[in-house]
């Protein structure tokens, strides 16, 4: 691991108490806003404000626990990193079904399954990216935001039957007005927390309008600052007709994870080449757990933060000793009832600015991690008919009415029902695409635009990085050029690419002899004056071009192999 | 391939379009010398057309900024985009070449160089 230069602190590194303690706080901020998700699974189950109280209080315990699980640096759980772990959007459309077919027993008890169901794909999900390239998990990502999303507007509007006052509106604009303007011309720490400075403005504007109920008002000076967090409200129940949904999230989560551990990975080193799937897989299976735990404690599903492996990033300080730092914090908070107490009566148009702000982060997020990946006709209709089949579900609730029962909790959520027909469509559209194709080349008659035409074809209908793409297409390019020119080769040239998923590989084999690729750029003079110089620059600029070069001779036969790491 | 050559302030300036290969090389190679070799005392080079690069295309570069230096003529590059710039990078040619962003830079360090050391 070798440590950029911009980096203050490293994960392995210490820094001094003063440094860790303002960055833990920080976090701290910036996770504290998600506790949105669970108070609104909370409030639609029509519980107390004690109950929602004791329940945001163990929320906190589960973040802090949880955070402790990612950070270990040792053992087979946990990535290492300073990766806090937080509340999620990716749990909030199954969690919505559970709510409303079993209360909160049923979310807790699903909670905990999906929590198992993704720490056991954490190993098998370098397997699943076949059956999961990037793109579907692109759509995954923009199904969660269009739920957090519409789950925002819909809070802020008060659903069908309570239109928003005047005051609402007022309070809802000044938040996402405040949060926005701080994020956009914002610095430093206001920028970082705009969404928690939004929200703080907004509850000032709410208790200036009256918008908190005096009951609401005395349970918070009722609250002790200081209690012990108390279990007496979550009991756990399970309906394995919500088994696929729940499912489907605990993928969607497993795969954040993996992106979220990732952006650790590249931020600690500057040598950075490809992601450690042991530090990821016990990063999911730590993620996994803490989905378990948050369900037998009374919360919704958790999962790494995104926006905190920002921060740390930004600030420079990566320190492990952080996160264990952010744990420590988050236990203390699971004990002051108090500051639980102001969460729970959060308004009505502060949580939906919230939602809202949150919401455009994930949208466009999903759409940039689609839009990686050249699209064939094949990508594009899996993705538009996944993402119209989740917005159907959104604009015509009614479809699952006439449905049959165990079709419901399928049917019944955009992401699940989205991502559910992406992946049957993604496997029925496999049919028929080869993974070796070939093609074949005169020497005399050398053409380099179809041969790159060639290359671009089949790596859209392979879903492949453009950029591989691109080095694959130079790589192809140069040794065809370099074999015909410096006359290697006569007869026919064969070109040979292969996709999988893991690999993209080229091989063009010829009669001929094999081309020097040397380690070491020829000088400039050399380059020059000579034509072995030309030719072995050729040869230098192909070995840097690909991760890997082999050279096999088959009789008068030599068939050189590029292969990029995809 | 085409080229394109126009004046930038009080410099030529060339814009290369399209693939620079080995069937093109020869031909960007004649005319940068030829541009060079004219009595100027820089060349604005815009590569920002450029799709594809080959070592014959860096080949053509190296001669013709060798002839700029032996003629006192300073060669600059710019527009260097995505897969040309990376092909400079893994080549190590960024450290050979004056490379800038645009011609307005070129203009400014050719600018520098020659005031730095003006031709005899």
């Amino acid at each position: 691991m070798k440590k950029p230069e911009n980096l203050l602190y490293g994960v392995n590194e210490i820094p001094p108490h003063s440094v860790t303690l303002l960055n833990a706080a920080q976090h701290v901020g910036v996770i504290a806003i998600n506790l949105v998700y669970p108070l609104l699974i909370f409030r639609l189950a029509g519980v107390s404000t004690d109950a929602v109280i004791a329940l945001l209080a163990l929320g906190m315990a589960i973040l802090g626990l949880a955070t402790f699980l990612q950070s270990a640096p040792r053992g087979p759980v946990g990535s290492g990193y300073l990766c806090p772990s937080t509340f999620t959007a990716t749990y909030m459309a199954p969690s919505l079904l559970a709510v409303k077919m079993g209360g909160l027993p049923l979310v807790f008890g699903m909670t905990m399954f999906a929590g198992l169901i993704e720490s056991l794909l954490a190993r098998a999900l370098h397997r699943l990216r076949a059956f999961v390239p990037v793109e579907l998990s692109g759509l995954v990502i923009l199904l969660i935001g269009m739920t957090a999303a519409l789950v925002g507007v819909r809070t802020l509007l008060g659903g069908s039957t309570q239109a928003p006052s005047g005051a609402e509106w007022t309070v809802a604009v000044l938040t996402l007005g405040v949060t926005i303007f701080l994020n956009i011309w914002g610095r430093g720490f206001a920028r970082m927390l705009c969404a928690l400075i939004g929200m703080a403005v907004g509850y000032i504007a709410s208790a200036g309008f009256g918008l908190f109920p005096p009951a609401d008002l005395d349970r918070l000076a009722e609250a002790p600052w200081i209690a012990l967090p108390t279990l007496m409200h979550v009991s756990w129940s399970f309906d394995a007709s919500l088994a696929t949904a729940f499912a489907v999230a605990a993928l969607a989560a497993a795969m954040k994870a993996v992106g979220t551990l990732t952006i650790c990975q590249r931020t600690n080193d500057a040598a950075w080449v490809r992601p450690d799937s042991a530090s990821n897989s016990k990063g999911v299976i730590a993620d996994g757990l803490g989905s378990i735990l948050s369900g037998l404690l009374g919360g919704v599903g958790i999962n790494t933060g995104t926006p905190s492996v920002g921060l740390a990033a930004a600030t420079g300080v990566a320190s492990r000793r952080v996160g264990y730092a952010v744990g420590a914090v988050f236990l203390a908070l699971a004990l002051t009832p108090k500051v639980a107490a102001v969460l729970a009566l959060m308004p009505r148009p502060v949580m939906g600015a919230a939602l809202v702000f949150a919401a455009c982060f994930i949208l466009i997020n999903g759409l940039q991690v689609i839009t990686s990946r050249l699209l064939d006709s094949r990508r594009t209709l899996t993705i538009g008919l996944g993402l119209i089949a989740g917005v159907t579900v959104e604009v015509i609730p009614t479809i699952a009415a006439g449905s049959p029962a165990w079709f419901k909790p399928l049917i019944g959520s955009s992401l699940v029902f989205g991502t559910l027909a992406a992946l049957a469509l993604n496997l029925l559209f496999r049919i028929g695409v080869r993974q070796t194709v070939e093609m074949s080349l005169r020497a005399d008659a050398h053409d380099a635009p179809k041969v790159e035409e060639f290359l671009r074809r089949n790596g859209a209908r392979w879903g492949a990085r453009p950029d591989i793409v691109n080095r694959a297409v130079f790589g192809a390019g140069q040794l065809i050029e370099a074999v015909i020119e410096h006359g290697h080769a006569t007869g026919d040239l064969e070109l040979q690419a292969r996709f999988d998923e893991f690999d993209f590989d080229l091989r063009l084999s010829y009669q001929g002899s094999a081309l020097e690729m040397p380690e070491r750029r020829p000088s400039t003079q050399e380059i020059r004056d000579t034509d072995a110089g030309s030719m072995r620059l050729a040869g230098f600029l192909l070995r840097r071009n690909a991760d890997r070069v082999r050279v096999e001779h088959q009789g008068p036969r030599v068939s050189i192999w590029f292969h990029f790491d995809h | 391939m085409d080229m394109v050559a126009t004046q930038w302030h009080e410099f030529p300036a060339i814009e290369v379009r399209g693939r620079i290969d080995s069937s093109t090389a020869s031909d960007l190679q004649e005319r940068l010398c030829a541009l060079v070799r004219g009595g100027q005392a820089g060349l604005i080079v815009d590569l920002s057309q450029v799709a594809y690069l080959s070592s014959a295309g860096f080949r053509a570069l190296l001669v013709a900024a060798k002839a700029g230096e032996d003629g006192g003529c300073h060669l600059a590059l710019c527009g260097l985009n995505g897969e040309v710039r990376r092909l400079f990078t893994i080549g190590g040619f960024d450290e050979v070449f004056l490379i800038q962003s645009s011609r307005e830079d070129c203009a400014l360090q050719l600018r520098a160089r020659l005031a730095a050391a003006p031709p005899q």
